[in-house]
């Protein structure tokens, strides 16, 4: 369907709009935060938000809503920042995205809205990330936009339990609860936000945005119940029968840390990147000895692995007070999955890499603590399947090396309570829930998305995943009550 | 006696049979650790095993010495050293494809030191690298997969 184009208020000539050179986003200095855990990125400010705004060319037909996940009228938000109107902008964003606080600080626009911006084919492509965290910052600063427009519909006296309040269960949150059903988020952890509040670090991601956002939520009505296990406290057969839940939505994450299995990793001091994020994040472990989480402070801390998980463990590693902090790596920087930004942040920060580096042996002291790496050397062969080559060990490259702290970032799987629970919920072999693309399950009623479904991802596609079967669980609703009248 | 002076006094047939009955083993031994598993996925993934060496087994009944290309797989070592899986009723896939790879290799290797050893003879010699290469294969199928679900490093 071709979308009207929206009002334009950008009054900079055409011509004039490709010299403007894309806005840096202002930063701490790299020296003070590698010692503190305060916000890396601190967000543009209004001028510099109005020009970037105005670099879009307004396509005629624009390719950046198809680059994001869940179709964010990114055009027509572009266009009230030009007229100085973020709040509306803000509302414009949450239309398509409950979190855009949060997308727009994590989310790898450089790989979606971004990479297919037409501006980035000849010049930097217009910040679109940028514009949505300053918009989103700015509502929150200044009244949060959804809640003075949410008008509660009639209720439908229908009730959903959303297992899990990660990225996917608060997009399902959001949406259903516009619909008047009754909406419950259930999580395992003491705060909500799943790998949003355990996973990312406060200098990525500070914790008030989330504690905000899920405010929000329940000013709209959702209700939110922490510390229950769903599978251990009650399972969902429970759920629907004895506590009259008419729909569930999975949105349990991959939050079951992968190991190398290679000798020495049960030595004291040697992590999965899982544990060593929660200790710190969760458990506020950056903030001893205000908060009684105890974390090593290394001398020389390794990080294995090359993902954005593997970036955050380096730079809470260095933040921490490690000496030393490396991310050992068995491809080249260019197979990284990490982003961009990550692997810049980390480097000016001082994180040493060791790429084409692969652990084979932890070695401990006579008391069970890690001391040293073995590691072999890797080079390049073929490309596998993803087009990345594939490392391989090259003959006679052993080397030890001194490390008192590993951390394993090689990547989650999914948890099994809940295929171990609910054998009627069909799973593949890795242990992922086997869901349609609306997200239904082989149980009726009840529904998943995100990383459980897909595997590891990134935010805004569990959040994508969620929004589509919050439509898929509407409709089941609705017939469900067409069906019992 | 050892394996290869058994050899020396076989005929090809013999040979052939015995390579059979250690496809039969590999058989035999993930027929088993699927009956056992304790999840869907484990047993699923044994039974996958199971058909792999399945086809292995039969294909040898009807083999070609003529037919043998010689493309032998690239070594990816990715298992090589990793610890050994104790066969277990609550493996996981991790595991398994472990312990299956490892199995592989040490098994490519005896076939591979055969062929090294019978180098004088080009029918046991074509034979014996025909059977390393083909457990290196699967080798190679087994640390792909490995790789594409384990080593993603997201």
């Amino acid at each position: 369907m071709k979308r009207e184009r929206p009002q334009s208020f950008n009054t900079v000539p055409m011509k004039e709009r490709m010299i403007i050179p894309r806005q840096d986003m202002p930063e701490q200095d790299a020296g003070l935060r590698s010692t503190n855990f305060l916000e890396v990125n601190l967000g543009l400010r209004p001028e510099q938000a109005v020009v970037e705004a105005q670099r879009c060319i307004e396509c005629k037909s624009p390719t950046c809503m198809d680059g994001c996940p869940v179709n964010i009228k990114i055009p027509d938000f572009i266009q009230l920042i030009c007229k100085e109107d973020f709040i509306g902008a803000a509302k414009k964003i949450k239309e398509d995205n409950s979190l855009p606080a949060i997308c727009g600080r994590v989310c790898p626009q450089e790989t979606q809205c971004e990479e297919v911006c037409v501006m980035g084919k000849r010049f930097e492509p217009v910040a679109i990330g940028r514009l949505e965290r300053f918009v989103a910052d700015y509502a929150m600063q200044h009244g949060n936009g959804s809640v003075e427009s949410f008008e509660k519909p009639k209720s439908t006296g229908q009730k959903i339990a959303i297992v899990g309040s990660g990225p996917a269960g608060l997009a399902v949150a959001s949406d259903l609860i516009k619909e008047g059903h009754e909406v419950t988020v259930f999580e395992a952890l003491h705060e909500f936000g799943g790998v949003l509040v355990y996973g990312i670090p406060e200098f990525r991601l500070p914790k008030s945005i989330l504690r905000e956002e899920v405010a929000t939520l329940e000013a709209m009505g959702v209700k939110f119940v922490k510390n229950f296990i769903v599978g251990r406290t009650m399972t969902i057969q429970e759920l629907m029968a004895d506590e009259g839940f008419d729909a569930v939505f999975l949105g349990l994450g991959a939050g079951l840390p992968r190991f190398m299995n290679i000798p020495g990793e049960n030595l004291n001091g040697v992590y999965s990147a899982n544990e060593f994020l929660t200790r710190s994040n969760l458990m506020r472990g950056y903030e001893f000895p205000e908060w009684d989480t105890p974390l090593y402070r290394a001398k020389h801390a390794i990080i294995v692995g090359g993902g954005n998980t593997a970036m955050d463990a380096v730079r809470t590693a260095k933040r921490l007070g490690a000496d030393e902090a490396s991310i050992v790596y068995r491809r080249s920087e260019e197979e990284m999955p990490a982003r961009n930004e990550e692997i810049h942040h980390a480097k000016e920060e001082g994180v040493k890499f060791m790429n084409l580096v692969n652990p084979i042996e932890f070695i401990s002291d006579d008391q069970g603590s890690v001391v040293a790496a073995k590691c072999l050397r890797m080079e390049l062969g073929e490309p596998d399947e993803s087009g990345r080559r594939r490392p391989v060990p090259m003959e006679g490259s052993e080397f030890v090396m001194d490390v008192d702290m590993v951390v394993i970032a090689v990547g989650n799987g999914s948890n099994p309570l809940i295929s171990q629970t609910t054998p009627e919920i069909e799973t593949n072999k890795w242990g992922n829930i086997v869901a349609d693309e609306d997200g239904r399950t082989s149980m009726d009623g009840v529904f998943a998305g995100g990383d459980i479904v897909s595997g590891g991802a990134t935010v805004i596609l569990a959040m994508g995943a969620g929004r589509k079967s919050a439509i898929a669980i509407n409709e089941y609703l609705k017939a469900k009550v067409g069906s019992s009248t | 006696m050892n394996l290869k002076d058994q050899i020396r006094s076989m005929d090809m047939d013999n040979i052939v049979e015995m390579c059979i009955n250690q496809e039969q083993q590999a058989i035999d031994l993930y027929t088993l650790a699927r009956d056992q598993a304790k999840d869907d996925t484990s047993r699923q993934k044994f039974q996958e095993l199971v058909d792999m060496e399945t086809v292995h087994k039969v294909s040898l009944k009807n083999f070609e010495i003529e037919n043998y290309l010689e493309l032998p797989p690239a070594d990816l070592k990715i298992t090589d050293y990793l610890m050994d899986p104790v066969l277990k009723d609550n493996m996981t896939i991790q595991e398994i494809i472990i312990l299956a790879a490892k199995r592989e290799d040490k098994t490519a290797r005896m076939y591979q030191d055969l062929a090294d050893h019978f180098h004088f003879d080009k029918k046991l010699n074509t034979f014996f690298q025909m059977m390393a290469d083909e457990e290196l294969r699967h080798k190679h199928d087994l640390e792909t997969e490995y790789e594409n679900e384990f080593l993603q490093e997201g």
